[in-house]
């Protein structure tokens, strides 16, 4: 996937050639390359290919010998004759400087921001052997494409493929609706034939019974007769029609909302499946309208959209053959300036398409600023400035309102004139039409003509479509990738096939040499190992950015360890049955997030069948029973989106009672006191209190004072479990990163 | 490690402020007979790009700032100099060949003063207006192209960049 995104958008190698990555191989005498990045400024800043290859034990610059095909300088270092790697970072130039003993370069290199992930990959792998550590990442080309891609795939991810593809994959969600489908549209050509056929019959009637009729060639009789039949069978023609144009209207509407439907229920249930890496790269704002936005538009395209063009083809090639076939030199008067017609209207929505980018622009700028201004409103009126703001958004307003007011002239002037251009080919027929209707050249009766206007009225609507499909197609197609790149997106944790249910979970937590990179390379925990009894309270403790978050989400299975392994009760975590695993596992964050629903909805969010009973006892242990009962309407308050009618404490003893009634054997507390008051921290306290008895807890708290109960302290630092042991084996250690943490905190009480 | 902070805003003290470049192609401020490897940070890359010019140490501390680089003696403004060029570097971009829009994104294929380009921007992030004319993309790498003057490119860049230009 990355390798098809540089190939596709980036225009540069997608892996090191083979040639210059064998020879570098050769030349390190068989060792291969761990890292490689490409260096796409040259010394001169003009862009270029060069390659750096990290290796065990060496590093190499590979330059390209100008003139030559694909031959290369290349330049070795060994490891150890590196003291110190520097980045000179620029606007869109940095260097990377290799630095030799007494400061001398041993090798430089410059590269865009498009390559500094790869860049950095290789830095920290050098820096981490600087310090004593060893990281071996082990697919240099996946590493190397992964920090190449990555801009463009958290933007999209997918590579664009042809419409007629993605197009083709929509319509198969019409699979199961075959017979509503094929109904659909035979009520749809049924609707177009049935049009096609009053032209002929209002000329029918005037050349074969009111013209004879008039001229005494046939009895009055008979004419009448014939007359209502005509008049009959158009009436008919018209329920007919109707009739089909209901159904298929009916029918099509309703199956594109089924399309729709099944698309939104697949891509939510996939979303839900996704791992928190997913979510770190996608925006809330940009999922939501892929849920519901481009569904609503693939409906409009299912529904209508495909029927419409198809059907409209159809009708202008009915209405030439008809045309042509009645007389073929009118005929050809009116069908041929139709491609014109379509071509004019495909131009009219290019130009439009670029006029909608200009006021897009525009209209944002002025969004800009009510996103701006509107939050910052205290700001605003801080520093006195309404008055600078409303200037600024009546010149913006004024200036989008400009751009729009193109738009209105251009289409208000495009479609007179395009109906201007029609209504003169209807004259240019009747002008070959008239000498022939009075005898002069070839003859042509009034009912054919009759039937020929008629049909030329019905040449404006397909034309119309016909004009405008490269934009419904285009439009469908966007929304339908946004929709399969979601839908094509794996989740990175997934359960094996074989996966195992622990019952019950007794709660030991063995961490076996875990290391993890959020990116592959960049470890955030190097070799962490330790062994928690079922019941253990452990503190997690340590500097912020140290591990300690990622402790607890790798515990919690929200991404997979990049090395070693996490064993609960002996097992390993990837082998557990996830969902079976998480409803083990209880957790209770610095934030608490409630859902939209009332107080009792959030407590039992994870054991929906529990009692009311039960749901008081929870709250009583969280205490929370107390301040639930003040509310409004007591468990039954709505507490609004993200639980806002709520303060923090009162939140978080929710989010303890929903934990309480969950009742987990292992329990996460992530700064579960930081940010409320001592009284409500102490409330809080005691809860947590009694929420941990009996389980295996980890506990992260920033206040060490708070984690003085704990069986064990684990000291996380800079990935690595620094130190371990109880609050006062660790306060004994003279030098110790806890004791020297815990009088910090003291100090600043 | 020197972390001294020494605002140069008078051209007296800017006199006394000795660079170098080093044999790595690094810029060097030379204080007390040592030296130290510095990055050229501007403070105001597009309203003032040659003046304001902060100078960092590889922990990014700034060791001097520097008002106005015509105050420094001329081997220093020159050192200086050399070392703006490679800082201030953004991809000057002379024609472009195609824009196109796909599903989030926007893929551009211009021609720069460095070589051909291939680059993305988000569909609704548009290019900023300079104070002193022209327009700055920055695209989702984080790479910035500067058009120095759009109204004078050629006729396809000028009609592909219709839309973004005011």
């Amino acid at each position: 996937m990355d390798q098809q995104i540089i190939t596709r958008y980036i225009g540069q190698p997608a892996s090191m050639p083979a040639g210059l990555r064998a020879r570098i191989e050769r030349d390190w005498g068989g060792q291969p390359i761990h890292l490689y990045a490409l260096a796409d400024l040259d010394h001169a800043l003009m862009l270029g290919h060069s390659w750096l290859a990290l290796g065990a034990d060496h590093v190499a610059l590979a330059l390209p010998i100008p003139g030559t095909d694909g031959d290369w300088d290349v330049r070795s270092v060994a490891r150890t004759a590196i003291t110190a790697v520097r980045e000179s970072p620029g606007l869109s130039a940095n260097t990377l400087f290799l630095v030799a003993p007494h400061g001398e370069p041993a090798l430089s290199v410059r590269y865009t921001q498009r390559q500094r992930g790869a860049f950095e990959n290789i830095r920290f792998v050098l820096d981490e052997a600087l310090a004593g550590r060893t990281v071996a990442p082990s697919d240099a080309d996946r590493v190397y494409a992964a920090a190449v891609a990555r801009p463009i795939r958290d933007a999209q991810a997918l590579v664009a493929g042809r419409e007629s593809v993605v197009i083709l994959r929509l319509l198969r969600y019409l699979a199961p609706y075959r017979r509503q489908l094929t109904l659909g549209l035979s009520a749809a050509a049924v609707v177009t034939l049935a049009s096609l056929v009053p032209p002929y019959l209002a000329g029918y009637l005037l050349d074969r019974v009111v013209r004879p009729a008039q001229e005494g060639r046939l009895p009055r009789g008979a004419a009448m007769t014939m007359a209502w039949i005509a008049v009959a069978a158009m009436a008919a023609l018209y329920v007919v029609r109707q009739t089909a144009a209901h159904v298929r209207l009916r029918l099509m509407s309703v199956l594109g909302e089924f399309v729709a439907r099944d698309l939104r229920a697949e891509l939510y249930e996939h979303i839900q499946r996704m791992s928190l890496a997913f979510f770190s790269r996608k925006k809330t704002g940009s999922l939501i309208t892929r849920v519901t936005a481009d569904t609503d538009r693939l409906w409009e395209f299912v529904a209508f959209g495909v029927v419409d063009v198809s059907l409209s083809l159809v009708m202008l090639l009915g209405l030439g053959v008809v045309l042509l076939t009645l007389d073929w030199r009118l005929g050809l008067v009116m069908t041929l300036p139709v491609p014109l017609f379509c071509w004019l209207i495909y131009r009219h929505g290019e130009s439009l398409n670029a006029r909608f980018i200009r006021t897009w622009r525009k209209w944002s700028r002025v969004t800009d600023i009510l996103s701006d201004t509107i939050p910052g409103i205290r700001v605003v009126k801080a520093f006195n400035q309404e008055a600078r703001e409303i200037d600024r958004f009546v010149v913006r307003n004024d200036d989008a309102t400009d751009e729009i007011n193109e738009i209105h002239k251009m289409w208000t002037t495009f479609w007179p004139l395009l109906m201007f251009a029609v209504h003169a080919t209807t004259v240019l027929v009747w002008l070959f039409a008239l000498p022939r209707l009075l005898g002069t050249g070839h003859p042509l009766s009034p009912g054919v003509f009759v039937s020929f206007l008629l049909y030329t009225t019905m040449f404006v609507a397909p034309i119309e479509v016909i004009g405008q499909m490269v934009r419904t197609i285009n439009r469908a197609t966007s929304s339908a990738h946004r929709v399969f790149e979601i839908l094509d997106s794996e989740p990175e944790v997934r359960d094996t096939g074989d996966a195992v249910r622990l019952t019950p979970v007794r709660g030991r937590v063995t961490f076996d040499g875990v290391t993890f990179a959020y990116d592959g390379v960049r470890q955030v925990l190097r070799g962490v190992s330790f062994d928690v009894q079922p019941g253990e309270l452990i503190g997690l403790v340590g500097p912020s950015g140290g591990g300690k978050s990622t402790v607890v989400s790798l515990l919690a299975r929200f991404y997979d360890v990049t090395g070693g392994a996490i064993r609960v009760d002996g097992v390993d975590l990837r082998q557990l049955d996830t969902g079976h695993y998480r409803e083990q596992l209880g957790m209770v964050l610095q934030d608490p997030y409630l859902f939209h629903g009332t107080v009792l909805d959030n407590i039992r969010y994870g054991l929906p069948g529990a009692s009311l009973g039960a749901v008081i006892a929870a709250a009583q242990a969280a205490n929370a029973h107390d301040f639930i009962c003040k509310l409004g309407q007591a468990y039954d308050t709505v507490v609004g989106e993200r639980g806002h009618t709520l303060s923090g404490g009162e939140r978080q003893r929710i989010s303890i009672a929903r934990a309480v009634l969950h009742d987990p054997r292992i329990l996460i507390l992530d700064e579960a006191t930081s940010s409320v008051d001592t009284e409500t921290e102490r409330e809080i306290q005691e809860a947590l209190e009694r929420l941990i008895a009996g389980r295996t807890v980890f506990a992260i708290a920033h206040r060490l004072s708070t984690l003085r109960r704990a069986s064990r302290l684990f000291v996380i630092e800079e990935g690595r479990l620094a130190e371990a042991g109880t609050h006062g084996e660790l306060l004994s250690k003279s030098d110790g990163i806890y004791r020297r943490l815990y009088e910090l905190q003291l100090q600043l009480q | 490690m020197p972390q001294t902070v020494t605002p140069i805003s008078e051209p007296a003290i800017a006199e006394a402020l000795e660079l170098r470049t080093s044999s790595d192609g690094r810029l060097s401020v030379m204080e007390d007979g040592n030296s130290v490897t510095v990055t050229v940070r501007q403070c105001f890359p597009w309203s003032e790009p040659h003046r304001h010019l902060s100078l960092r140490d590889d922990d990014q501390a700034e060791v001097a700032l520097v008002d106005d680089p015509a105050s420094l003696a001329p081997a220093s403004r020159r050192a200086l100099e050399q070392a703006l060029a490679d800082a201030g570097f953004v991809l000057e971009v002379t024609r472009v060949l195609e824009i196109e829009e796909e599903v989030e994104i926007r893929q551009w294929t211009v021609d720069t003063a460095h070589g051909r380009r291939l680059f993305q921007t988000h569909l609704d992030d548009w290019p900023r207006s300079l104070p002193a004319g022209g327009l700055l993309i920055r695209d989702v790498a984080g790479d910035l192209y500067r058009l120095a003057a759009p109204h004078q490119m050629d006729r396809k860049s000028r009609e592909l960049l219709w839309a973004f230009v005011d």
